[in-house]
């Protein structure tokens, strides 16, 4: 039994996936917990947490330190003393003085540290780590090295949002593990993710609401080449899926790049919760008419234009010219953002889809299907879901240093760059296996990156350097197909 | 301020031989470097993949035996002097590299950027017309003035700052009076050449300018040149366009040369270049890597300061770790800069012949 949940803005979906696909969607008012009653005891769990971590970004009032090393090289004004170069050498030494002062000068609710090429020696974010435990408390703290990969400006971007991120993160995981022990997160990427590692590194779990969609719609449709359109209660997404896969973009947030890497999405901000007063609005006041709400909302217009859906009677105290307006609009919006993609198909989810999606394929010409459960697609894509993940490797056999995803591990003993490949795919292997991969998911392990070089220091060649990304890529679980 | 790096993966490739000064780890910690600092992700740079150099621009600058003798020795393997040797597949290599050049070019010719740098290999400027040496195949510089000259800019600078005399750029334009070249270089040093008497023959007499530097030379007499020689005759000359070669092995680590230049100092050096170029040429200005073979200690900071002062970066944190300044006090001669004014002296002297500047100050 695979099951998926999906915290989003209104309800949590869940999806259990055996022989059958039992979808439900529970009100966020109701509490976490009773979205967790509807969870099995045995098989698999997969949690998205798309929304509450958004929340936490868009809004945090979060006062974040930086404590930046930035070392030789690019500027960046308050940076701390210490450095470490390219190869991972400790050439300059931090000054645990200094950190202190920084540290009780300027309180804050929680502590960011990134020093340059600390992913080829977390030496120095270790030991600035270590002074600042007395300080801040541990899920307050967030470090750069576990990153794993260079760029120096988009790895502080991300450890920032990252401490902003760990604490709620953490409470997340408590709550489930009140009621379940073992749980995957769902991330942005479309893979999972063990626990401990989304602790380590939130941001893998940002925005992983389009992913679960994009995969869900290809699980339940089978369409290969679409625009998967999901209309929620607060968004309406739009999602392209090419051979199958989602197309993947690493995200910007305020303004800053960052190492955040999840599927390219956009989005509407229209959903079937969006008020209504004079004209459609792009804001959620609470649930439709036609659902207990207080105001009418995109629902209670369909309702005025003859549909029946929740209590429909609830919503028609609307004026039926401005319900028909803004069903009209919304359509003609969507209809718009939909041919720019100039897709050959459209595949409709979430709960509004077999109301709205008829309308825009007779808007846009563009043929449009509406998969079973498609209501709870993003539910039941964090279900079919499998563990992926990716080692970033960096090996140098003149410093007999090895590191991998920012952590330093003993180097390994190899002839030719075939035999590191070779290692570093059974490395991958092993920690997918340790991280509950499924065996049958790790057929295909993906060389992203390869490139090795001789040291030649007094006209010999004694030391070699290589750089190795491999990936077991994110997907659905060759389990389900 | 928008600025070009030319770039392509395959300028890892080349390689005479593994354990050669000009070898793949030669710019592999540049990269980590820029990797590492996000250049690529900056909006002030932007990326630019080169296509190998056709043979219509490779012909306006070598020699049709000598094309034909580069191409015919790629097949199999060959060799120019006892360090520049020809690995299969070298013509290949070298087109590219030209082509990055030619990129460099084009894009500040169009406007895409305001200034651009090729991080190319192998490098160019000892390679004559009609034969290569140095480590050097095809004039990466020499074929790239002429695309530049192509593209309606008539007039054009060249800054050669690489350690060595670029006597193979100097050979090309010798008497070219729409080529003015100047080089700042170690003497007595390889290859030999880049005397202050070398001025330049029939209508580019006048047209070539020698700065040859001792060993132990540091930022002060890099910066005295500029002041005293490079910036005055710039304004006099009015070039249309200023291309550098950006040597790198000025720097106070590197294994092969004696001069004593910092990060800092090339940043600086640099960022004058490219004021001087808004001055007088609209800010079209195109540099093209040369030598350098500090892979390690060197390259990956001056590398970092010449792209952060061509695109206007703080040069405020450009610099080597702490733990260089024992070897950089090592480097100084700190009886260099007083040759370097004399020099700078007699060279003003020959100098005044062809150029009001130094007439003016005489």
């Amino acid at each position: 039994m695979l099951t998926g949940m999906d915290i989003g803005g209104t309800n949590t979906d869940v999806a259990c996936i055996s022989d059958d696909i039992f979808c439900v969607k529970v009100p966020n008012e109701l509490g976490f917990a009773a979205a967790l009653e509807h969870v099995p005891a045995k098989g698999r769990l997969a949690v998205s947490t798309s929304q509450p971590l958004n929340r936490v970004i868009a809004g945090s009032p979060l006062k974040v330190q930086s404590i930046i090393i930035p070392g030789p090289g690019l500027y960046y004004p308050g940076g701390v003393s210490g450095a470490i170069n390219h190869r991972g050498d400790l050439v300059e030494a931090v000054d645990p003085e200094e950190v202190r002062r920084i540290l009780e000068h300027n309180p804050a609710d929680v502590l960011s540290i990134s020093a340059k090429f600390s992913v080829r020696n977390p030496g120095i974010e270790e030991a600035i780590a270590e002074i600042a435990r007395e300080y801040y408390p541990v899920e307050k703290i967030a470090v750069s090295h576990v990153l794993g990969r260079l760029n120096f400006p988009a790895r502080i971007a991300t450890t920032e949002l990252n401490a902003c991120m760990k604490e709620t993160v953490l409470g997340i995981s408590g709550m489930i593990r009140e009621h379940i022990a073992d749980f995957y997160y769902f991330k942005g990427d479309g893979g999972l993710v063990a626990p401990g590692l989304a602790h380590q590194n939130p941001g893998l779990l940002y925005n992983s609401s389009s992913a679960a969609v994009a995969l869900g719609a290809y699980y339940l449709s089978r369409e290969k080449d679409c625009l998967v359109i999901d209309i929620g209660g607060t968004t309406t997404d739009q999602v392209l899926l090419r051979d199958g896969k989602p197309v993947m973009e690493r995200i910007r947030i305020n303004d800053r790049n960052t190492l955040i890497e999840s599927v390219a999405a956009q989005s509407l901000p229209y959903g079937g919760d969006s008020y209504i007063g004079e004209r459609l609005e792009p804001t959620r006041i609470g649930n439709a008419l036609a659902f207990g709400g207080a105001e009418p909302t995109l629902t209670d217009a369909l309702n005025c234009c003859g549909h029946s859906i929740g209590d429909s009677a609830r919503s028609l105290v609307m004026d039926p010219d401005i319900a028909y307006e803004a069903v009209r609009y919304y359509v003609s919006l969507l209809s718009d953002a939909v041919l720019s993609y100039k897709p050959k198909k459209i595949v409709g989810t979430g709960y509004l889809a077999r109301w709205l999606i008829p309308l825009l394929s007779r808007k846009t010409g563009v043929p449009a299907s509406l998969p079973e459960h498609g209501e709870s697609a993003n539910a039941v894509g964090v279900a079919v879901s499998r563990v992926s993940m990716t080692l970033w490797g960096h090996f140098d056999t003149g410093r007999r240093r090895a590191v991998i995803n920012g952590e330093l591990v003993p180097l390994p003993a190899w002839n030719d760059d075939d035999d590191l490949i070779a290692a570093c795919r059974e490395k991958v292997r092993e920690m997918a296996l340790r991280a509950g991969a499924d065996p049958e998911d790790l057929k295909e392990i993906c060389l992203v990156y390869f490139n090795s070089y001789d040291v030649v220091r007094q006209g010999y060649r004694n030391e070699t350097i290589a750089d190795v990304v491999m990936q077991v890529a994110p997907g659905i679980t060759a389990g389900v197909l | 301020m928008t600025t070009g790096i030319v770039y392509h993966p395959a300028y890892l490739s080349h390689e005479q031989h593994p354990a050669h000064p000009e070898r793949k780890e030669r710019l592999s910690y540049t990269l980590d470097q820029l990797e590492e600092e996000g250049i690529w992700d900056d909006p002030r740079i932007i990326r630019i993949t080169p296509a190998p150099a056709n043979e219509a621009d490779i012909s306006a600058v070598h020699s049709e035996e000598y094309i034909t003798f580069l191409r015919t020795m790629s097949r199999t393997g060959g060799y120019i002097d006892f360090d520049t040797n020809i690995p299969p597949g070298l013509y290949d290599s070298a087109r590219l590299a030209a082509g990055g050049a030619i990129a460099a070019a084009d894009a500040v010719s169009n406007g895409s950027v305001e200034n651009a740098f090729a991080l190319v290999r192998p490098p160019g400027h000892h390679a004559r017309s009609g034969m290569g040496a140095g480590f050097c195949y095809l004039n990466n510089m020499a074929i790239m003035v002429r695309r530049i000259q192509k593209n309606g800019y008539k007039k054009v600078m060249i800054l050669d700052w690489d350690a060595h005399h670029g006597d193979g750029t100097q050979d090309i334009f010798y008497n070219d009076a729409s080529v003015f070249f100047s080089s700042i270089h170690q003497s007595p040093f390889y290859p030999g050449s880049g005397y202050i008497s070398e001025t330049g023959y029939g209508e580019g007499e006048g047209y070539t300018v020698n700065m040859p530097v001792p060993a132990g030379t540091t930022d002060v007499s890099y910066r005295y040149l500029f002041t005293k020689v490079i910036e005055p005759l710039a304004h006099e000359f009015r070039p249309d366009f200023i291309a550098v070669s950006a040597g790198q092995d000025n720097h106070f680590t590197d294994p092969l040369t004696g001069l004593a230049l910092t990060a800092r100092g090339y940043a600086e050096m640099m960022q004058r270049a490219v004021r001087l170029s808004g001055d007088i040429c609209e800010g079209r200005l195109v540099a093209v890597l040369e030598g350098g073979y500090s892979v390690e200690a060197g390259l990956p900071y001056t590398n970092l300061g010449v792209i952060a002062a061509m695109a206007g970066m703080d040069l405020t944190g450009i610099r080597e770790p702490g733990a260089y300044e024992t070897l950089l006090s090592g480097a100084v001669d700190p009886s260099a800069h007083l040759q370097v004014i004399e020099t700078t002296r007699d060279l003003s002297a020959i100098l005044a012949q062809y150029w009001r500047c130094f007439r003016d100050l005489a």
